[in-house]
């Protein structure tokens, strides 16, 4: 089979085409009863419809977070395609591609980079002046990729390693002569002359191996899984070939029949993602960087986070910055416990559920911010 | 059935102690060979002597010139050695950092990416201790240095083993930090919570999420409550304004002596990483090995003035691999140039029923220390390729 010119040829092959949906039956096509116009026309319901699921899945696979209130109200029930095309069209959609870019390398805490040079790439790739190879050939190039991988031998593995996908113990003689360069010696470095630290970045970077390697791990980090091979090495050529492709790419991917089988499992909430969902989901809105940094780095600093998530998620509770409804304030106490496990969970709440949380509120020690607590620590909210 | 795993299933079982005597690990050791040798037997109902297990990896990249070949570096640590067993033909693999620290808990070389951020695919040292002894997380600890990437030694992804098998770990660096101790401050420590709210708060996890979270989430609870209390008293303790060169190996230390002092863990591991200041500064280095033998001298005297530690406690310490004969253009010390400097390093081991002023000129490997610590507290390190170390028993 000869590979597709395009990732949207691509995207013929592994997404859910029109048609195939259409013959699942009445899921693409059924008119929504509700969905009348008032002009007597019917609306179809979108092939791609946002339920809280997928709309909570997507956020955080995409931009890291779950979906804003303001989210929720606009994209309940409307086209995926369409919410796509929006986000990854944004500034945010970049800046969040940068964090991973940055947790990546390790270049965090002490090693994040803090020259111009890499805080202007989230907005030079949201205004089309700089493609994701650049971006990430501007991050290796940043003094703070230099302090992390010290000395020759330590950067010239690194640069092999995360950007060319190589393991250096089965080419030791390609690591020596990127260690010469590096040292300023002239050389010939995976086929290409060079003689400067620069020149490993570079030969690097615009190397097949990196395409393949860069779009392999963009792949996992979104749709949680390896790769399919063919198509892998097909997107791979059309990003090497011209990377500003890699939002079509994105867009491919995430309606895909893969990413369809992503929505069905759960994955874990990473421990950047969980801080930022807990101020999403409690207070509305992101954590700035002096909010998230510190407890994103707390987290990290232990193999098993959710004791630590625990107490984040109480010490948010108890603050008083969140604003928690008395018992008295809750007109339907069901009304109110129901309406937390879209915004939580993404999904809706069993009967039992509801039943157990009303029972609990039944008792005088029991407060809403307890009900908050229970659903925050609980081993789902870590999951997506 | 061999000798060890059958008292590895008698001490799973909780059999009687005597049953163990004429069995154990220690009455009939191995060299480094494979063949058994005698050791003096265990009297009595006497139980295993080595109860609990401190297992240091000096890591960052150490020399030997400046450790055990310049003694005034280290004193503590070559008091250690007089008392106990010194190693200083340990064999190493460069592997980068991250790969050859995961060697010494996995007792297996693991090629692994410096910078690779993930769960390895042979099982830890812990994950032996906890699955054969039946050991719960809080027995089991680990203290880092190096930020979200040593986390990973905790557990690997192996089926038979992982995260239910895993150790607590704490980056020391990571949670008792100015940054966060600030934060808390700001938003106020969380309310303590009243024990009916409590029962209320655990009635209402139980009766959310499916089955199988019911389960997970009934398993963490106890663990978790423990955890969480630990943290924020260590907040509290001073542990946050460490500073220094060594700050994240200091704070890894003092956390690992406190978790001692406190919780007495069956094992207490401590991955150190701040040596590596060495790429750039040759002196930094040389303070922050002389500022961790200084911690770990604190460990040791910790162990030793606790009367339920003193005899009971065995402690290992051993680089992951050293680093570069010569210095480099910045009158640092690189790794990678294959000397004997990089590829062996010296370890100690010190412990009830260990040799006494002992050097071991044989060469060892460092995968084998994970292998003797598992075997002195009676688990059985089965897909490990280490053996024994050599003449380490008294």
């Amino acid at each position: 089979m000869g590979a597709p010119k395009s990732p949207a040829s691509s995207a013929v092959r592994w997404s859910f085409g029109i048609a195939t949906l259409l013959a699942v039956g009445g899921v693409a096509t059924a008119q929504s009863g509700a969905g009348d116009g008032q002009d007597g026309r019917t609306q179809a319901r979108p092939v791609f419809a946002l339920d809280h699921h997928m709309l909570r899945t997507v956020c955080l696979d995409l931009l890291g977070r779950p979906p804003l209130p303001e989210e929720r109200a606009e994209w309940l029930d409307k086209d995926l395609r369409d919410f796509l095309k929006q986000t990854t069209s944004g500034l945010e959609f970049w800046e969040h591609w940068l964090e991973e870019q940055l947790y990546f390398f390790l270049l965090i805490d002490n090693f994040r980079p803090e020259n111009e040079g890499v805080k202007a790439v989230p907005e030079k790739l949201f205004e089309g002046r700089l493609n994701p190879r650049e971006a990430v050939h501007r991050i290796v190039l940043s003094p703070s990729f230099e302090l992390r991988n010290p000395g020759a031998d330590t950067f010239v593995t690194v640069v092999m390693e995360q950007l060319a996908g190589m393991r250096v113990q089965k080419r030791i003689r390609d690591l020596e002569i990127g260690k010469a360069l590096y040292d300023g010696k002239p050389g010939t470095f995976l086929k290409h002359h060079g003689d400067s630290q620069a020149d490993v970045v570079k030969i690097c970077v615009e190397s097949k191996d990196f395409a393949r390697e860069f779009i392999s791990r963009e792949y996992e980090r979104m749709l949680h899984r390896a790769g399919p091979k063919k198509p892998l090495s097909s997107w791979s050529r059309s990003f090497h070939k011209d990377p500003a492709e890699y939002r079509d790419l994105v867009r491919t991917w995430m309606t895909s029949e893969e990413y369809m089988r992503r929505l069905e499992e759960q994955h874990p909430l990473s421990n950047r993602a969980f801080v930022n969902a807990l101020h999403v989901d409690l207070l509305g809105r992101m954590p700035t960087r002096a909010e998230a940094e510190p407890m994103r780095e707390a987290l990290d600093g232990l193999g098993d986070s959710a004791p630590l998530r625990s107490i984040l998620a109480r010490l948010l509770l108890d603050s008083g910055r969140v604003r928690v409804p008395s018992k008295g304030e809750l007109s339907s106490r069901r009304d109110w416990a129901a309406s937390l496990f879209p915004r939580f969970f993404g999904r809706e709440a069993s009967v039992t559920e509801l039943d157990a949380i009303c029972e609990a509120l039944d008792e005088p020690s029991c407060q809403p911010s307890t009900i908050l607590y229970a659903l925050l620590s609980h081993p789902e909210y870590h999951r997506f | 059935m061999t000798l060890r795993s059958n008292r590895r299933d008698v001490l799973k079982l909780g059999a009687a102690a005597g049953a163990l005597t004429g069995l154990g690990g220690w009455g009939l050791a191995q060299d480094g060979r494979g063949r058994t040798q005698s050791t003096p037997a265990m009297e009595g109902d006497e139980a295993p002597t080595v109860k609990r297990v401190i297992f240091i990896a000096m890591a960052g990249g150490v020399r030997t010139r400046e450790t055990f070949g310049t003694p005034a570096n280290v004193p503590n640590l070559q008091m250690m050695a007089d008392d106990g067993v010194l190693y200083p033909r340990m064999r190493t693999s460069n592997l980068g950092h991250f790969g050859a620290t995961m060697s010494i808990f996995t007792g297996i070389s693991e090629a692994r990416g410096i910078r690779d951020n993930a769960r390895g695919t042979d099982p830890t040292m812990f994950e032996y201790l906890r699955k054969d002894l039946g050991l719960r997380q809080s027995d089991v600890w680990v203290t880092t240095s190096g930020g979200p990437q040593q986390t990973n030694y905790s557990y690997s992804v192996h089926p038979d083993y992982g995260p239910k098998y895993g150790a607590n770990t704490l980056d020391g660096d990571g949670i008792f930090n100015k940054e966060f101790k600030e934060l808390l401050d700001t938003y106020g420590r969380p309310k303590a919570m009243e024990e009916s709210e409590q029962d209320l708060l655990d009635k209402v996890r139980r009766g959310i999420g499916r089955t199988e979270d019911k389960a997970e989430n009934a398993a963490a609870t106890e663990n978790a409550a423990k955890v969480e209390r630990y943290i924020l008293e260590e907040l509290t303790r001073g542990t946050s304004t460490l500073r220094g060169a060594n700050s994240g190996d200091a704070k890894a230390l003092r956390v690992a002596r406190n978790l001692v002092s406190l919780f007495k863990p069956k094992m207490t591991g401590v991955v150190l990483q701040n040596a590596d200041i060495a790429h750039g500064s040759f002196n930094g280095y040389s303070e922050v090995i002389r500022r961790n033998d200084e911690a770990i001298g604190e460990i040791w005297t910790a162990v030793k003035e606790d009367p339920e530690l003193a005899d009971s406690t065995a402690i290992f310490v051993l680089p992951e691999f050293g680093r570069n004969k010569d210095l480099n253009s910045r009158r640092g010390l690189d790794h990678g140039d294959g000397s004997d400097d990089l590829r062996y390093v010296s370890g100690v081991a010190w412990g009830p029923g260990f040799g006494k002023g002992r050097v071991v000129k044989d060469d060892v490997r460092t995968i084998d220390a994970m292998y003797s610590a598992c075997d002195a507290l009676g688990a059985s390190p089965e897909l490990a390729k280490g053996q024994k170390l050599k003449r380490l028993l008294a």
